[in-house]
């Protein structure tokens, strides 16, 4: 008896391990993995976070078909890759990434992809006096708030165009100087639209240290509640010293994040309005990522916009 | 051959925790994977505050360490008496607690969490290749995994028998001389080196799936444990390759595709088990009622 289920046993286990088997052929045959990449000449290009998806379409033009694995409203502290995402890094020509750990532990599979094709941090360029570190010597990641970073982003990704597809130079060169053109303009007009705010009102408070660089380059004071990493939680001592800010200087408006839940700030815009003080919610910021593609805060430019211009129209 | 890895990791993961699936489902204990995925943390802080690095070697060692005290305390009181589930529940609580005090009084603004530093992506695997003197080895996770594997086969296989008087009747192990807290404590260094080793290679979500899954599934179609983990480890693989099946047709989460596919698996032996199955069960009532 124990014999003849045992043996029924075993063929089953044989026709598993078949099944097996003959999946993994198929799906070596289905995909071959090696397919051109975009057979147009263009070169096929995957950055992770919009931000860089967006400097990388500016500066590739009509030679680049860009794709951003961080779709938008993606933090990239969140983001689960998919099985579509593999062959969008393997078919690239070109990957970009901010580098500074801000993709954690993809930032090693990437060091890997360097020896078999031009895989490059856009925070590369930057010397360390221009990065955010803290005590323990990380650095901030979130350098795209200072625009002047994300001009030495764009030069990365134009040198690394340049040097991929050399025979296009004088194109990358135009496109990369017509972006940073505009990303000077930007930067003026972030810096004019700040100061333009009266001096005690210029504090910027957040849920989430994404603002630091913001902050530095434009001259407004940042608080935020948590830390830069999500897992820090915020401690009820925070809420009150932030509460006690807002009504001893007078703060007129707090900000949300786009890609952060809102209920830690609302707690502090309870305490403060207990103790006699009306705060109001400034508006949404765009932090980690961008707005939906096709809007205007789609693109890194709309997006730092819209940002300025929220920041201004509360707290003025 | 991207394919092949991820299929080839996956499987080893999963043959890896059906295995100690087995065991664990059987002494009440499968969510000591859950456990081990939060209680690592404080282990992942003190190695970024001792070495200021954020590499992943570091990382597994802190986590390694951390899983294996997760292991000892909850077997620590266990032995001396606390249920099974609340010793789990105490011990990974209380260290994920620590590490989250830790994280907010030193590093408030280092990205520390697992899932960026610790937990890796399957999809990911046959980009962290191991190179040994300039030759291509294919993924680390591969060795790594089919090491913790090797191990685990000769640990279990060399004392199976040990290990499964251990598992059903402890006092009767204790009493022809077996030295149960050492098999208990063998099994949990076990569970601690593939759970945290898949960690780092796979992720989080699918070392606690299959830890749990493919073994609970086994365990209401046979009665034998030999044939339980054969049975086990089976699952595990059939639902990697269904699952990355899922995944590709999808475009969605790999390792989520793999644990739902278990889950479905675990679905179809709970109907259909000829033993102790739904069917089986309502079928064997109508006989037994018509009879009386």
């Amino acid at each position: 008896m124990r014999k003849k289920t045992n043996s029924a046993i075993r063929r089953w286990m044989y026709a598993m391990a078949y099944t097996a088997v003959s999946a993994v052929v198929l799906a070596g045959c289905g995909n071959g993995g090696n397919e051109p990449a975009a057979g147009d000449g263009k070169l096929t290009v995957t950055a992770t976070t919009g931000m860089i998806a967006d400097a990388a379409a500016e500066v590739g033009g009509e030679h680049a078909e860009v794709t951003g694995l961080m779709g938008s409203g993606v933090d990239p502290h969140l983001y689960k890759a998919s099985q579509g995402d593999i062959k969008k890094l393997d078919n690239a020509d070109i990957i970009f990434y901010n580098g500074l750990h801000l993709e954690g532990k993809m930032a090693e599979m990437f060091e890997k992809m360097e020896d078999k094709k031009p895989t490059v941090a856009v925070a590369r360029d930057l010397p360390e006096s221009a990065l955010r570190t803290d005590p323990s010597g990380a650095h901030d990641p979130h350098i795209w708030f200072d625009v002047e970073n994300w001009i030495s982003a764009t030069e990365v990704i134009r040198d690394t165009f340049i040097e991929k597809d050399p025979a296009n130079e004088g194109d990358y060169r135009a496109q990369a100087d017509a972006y940073i053109a505009e990303l000077k303009k930007l930067d003026d007009y972030a810096a004019e639209q700040i100061a333009s705010i009266p001096e005690a009102s210029r504090v910027l408070v957040t849920a989430h240290d994404a603002f630091g660089y913001f902050g530095d380059a434009y001259g407004i004071k940042v608080m935020g509640l948590q830390g830069i990493s999500t897992a820090s939680e915020y401690g009820s001592k925070d809420v009150s010293a932030l509460r006690d800010f807002l009504v001893q200087n007078q703060i007129k408006a707090v900000f949300v994040e786009s890609s952060v839940p809102k209920k830690s700030i609302e707690a502090v815009i309870e305490g403060a309005s207990k103790m006699g003080h009306e705060v109001a919610i400034g508006g949404e910021l765009f932090s980690d990522a961008l707005g939906k593609a096709g809007t205007s805060e789609g693109t890194y430019i709309g997006m730092v916009k819209h940002n300025v211009d929220t920041i201004v129209s509360a707290l003025k | 051959m991207t394919d092949f890895w991820i299929l080839l990791t996956g499987s080893l993961v999963a043959a890896c925790c059906s295995i100690l699936g087995c065991f664990l489902v059987l002494r009440r204990m499968s969510l000591i994977g859950d456990a081990i995925s939060h209680s690592v943390l404080p282990g992942i802080v003190i190695a970024f505050m001792v070495s200021g690095s954020r590499d992943s070697i570091v990382m597994l060692l802190g986590a390694s360490v951390l899983g294996l005290v997760t292991v000892f305390l909850i077997q620590l009181f266990q032995q001396s008496g606390v249920q099974a589930d609340a010793s789990i529940g105490v011990v990974f609580t209380a260290l994920f607690a620590a590490g989250v005090v830790l994280v907010s009084l030193n590093l408030r603004n280092v990205d520390l969490d697992l899932d960026c530093v610790l937990y890796g992506e399957i999809a990911h695997v046959h980009w962290n290749t191991w190179t040994l003197h300039g030759a291509d080895m294919g993924p680390k996770a591969v060795w790594m995994l089919g090491f913790t594997l090797l191990v685990i086969v000769l640990v279990i296989g060399l004392f199976f028998k040990q290990f499964k008087l251990c598992a059903f009747d402890p006092m009767l192990a204790a009493a022809v001389g077996i030295p149960v807290a050492l098999f208990h404590y063998l099994l949990m260094g076990l569970v601690s080196m593939a759970t945290v080793s898949s960690f780092e290679s796979v992720g989080a979500i699918l070392v606690v799936g299959m830890l749990i899954i493919p073994a609970s599934a086994a365990y209401l179609l046979t009665d034998r444990l030999g044939r339980m983990i054969l049975i086990s480890v089976a699952i595990g693989i059939a639902s990697t390759v269904l699952g990355y099946f899922a995944a590709v047709v999808l475009d969605a989460s790999i390792a989520g595709c793999m644990v739902c596919a278990a889950a479905l698996l675990f679905v179809l032996a709970f109907v259909f088990s000829p033993t102790h199955g739904l069917l089986a069960r309502r079928l064997w009532r109508r006989l037994h009622s018509r009879s009386v």
